[in-house]
């Protein structure tokens, strides 16, 4: 049984009203078709998808972008059902991973139902499927108790990914990546030139004495310590054959 | 005549963690797969595989590797279960336990050198 979860952005503009219908006379033509869910300003986008799983619902599908999926992952990620994608509007970056293409075409490939099982990451208890990503990143890393990681160059940016082209989303790890800016040269004739530390981990801490901006999918998150972990094959989401893992 | 041949150094391009410059490691430091460091490292580094320590790196800890080439200074006790190189621009101020070693000429070696397989093993055997 599909739930079709349609974002609020979706609904409010006007663009999107013939791809809804060619997308929903599709779904029907498959056969796929199932309850429609609207999110709206006052609604609880979590508790929406709880009732529909009590109801009996094993596939959700989302029909937005990635703000829309954050909104629901951590109670799709929890329960036993499947996560599918219709992609509509910009910022759909997890559906280009999962290798779903725009608008109507989407449906074809939810149709087909080519599952796979996914890792995701947590911060702070909250999830994320694609990575975390720490701008001028000045704190100290702990990783998994054994050792501590800091910084020694004048700017470094940290990276955390789990899903992305280089990185294996169902290994149980994802991979820390700290850029640094280290001078090379001699006094004023030398450049900065960005090292790459790569670290695959199973968990990790970041403390802080400031408050530092941490964006979870691309979504901010500010505090002084975050405790980053994964946990292995918990999503279930419908992917296309262009997926990039 | 190709039987006699020891096997190549495995190469470090695959290598799946790497500490670069403009980063510093303390702590007990370990990993599954091949290593490379160019930064610091302070307390022990440990991997099962392969380990590579560039020339901008300087590691004030115990070294443990399957197979290590050095370029860079390493104050601490190295054992490298099947070989060590040591490039012309090492510094190793410390103990070296392997079968195989190659020294490139220019190298630094303050330390007592063993290998003998079988001390290598009661090594082990101890821990």
């Amino acid at each position: 049984m599909y739930c079709y979860l349609y974002d609020e952005f979706i609904q409010e503009n006007k663009r999107y009203e013939r791809e809804l219908l060619k997308i929903e006379n599709r779904l029907t033509d498959l056969g796929i078709a199932g309850k429609i869910t609207r999110l709206a300003l006052f609604r609880n986008a979590e508790e929406m998808i709880r009732d529909e799983i009590e109801r009996g619902v094993t596939t959700v599908v989302v029909l937005g972008n990635d703000e829309t999926i954050r909104k629901v992952i951590d109670v799709v990620a929890e329960s036993d059902v499947v996560l599918g994608l219709i992609p509509i509007g910009p910022k759909n970056e997890l559906a280009r991973m999962m290798g779903i293409p725009e608008g109507v075409a989407a449906c074809d490939v939810l149709s087909a139902r080519r599952i796979e099982t996914v890792d995701v990451g947590t911060v702070n208890g909250r999830k994320f499927v694609t990575g975390v990503t720490v701008p001028n990143f000045r704190a100290e890393l702990n990783c998994e108790d054994r050792f501590r990681i800091t910084p020694t160059a004048r700017y470094a940016d940290l990276e955390i990914r789990n899903l992305t082209g280089v990185t294996n989303p169902c290994d149980g790890m994802f991979e820390a990546i700290i850029r640094a800016a280290v001078k090379t040269g001699w006094w004023i004739f030398g450049s900065e030139k960005l090292r790459e530390s790569v670290l695959p981990m199973r968990s990790l801490a970041i403390r802080s004495e400031k408050p530092i901006s941490l964006f979870v999918d691309g979504e901010e998150m500010i505090a002084t310590r975050f405790d980053i972990g994964i946990e292995p094959m918990m999503l279930k989401v419908i992917t296309g054959k262009a997926r990039v893992f | 005549m190709f039987k006699d041949k020891k096997p190549a150094m495995p190469s470090p391009s695959s290598a799946e963690t790497i500490i670069a410059q403009g980063v510093k490691v303390e702590g007990d430091f370990s990993a599954d797969g091949d290593v490379v460091i160019d930064g610091e490292v302070s307390g022990s580094v440990a991997t099962e595989k392969f380990l590579r320590i560039g020339e901008t790196a300087m590691i004030k800890a115990d070294v443990k590797a399957h197979s290590a080439v050095i370029a860079g200074e390493v104050q601490g006790n190295i054992l490298a279960g099947e070989m060590i190189e040591l490039l012309a621009t090492s510094c190793v101020k410390g103990d070296i336990t392997t079968k195989r070693i190659s020294i490139a000429e220019g190298a630094q070696v303050n330390g007592k050198i063993t290998m003998d397989g079988s001390s290598t093993e009661r090594k082990k055997n101890e821990e």
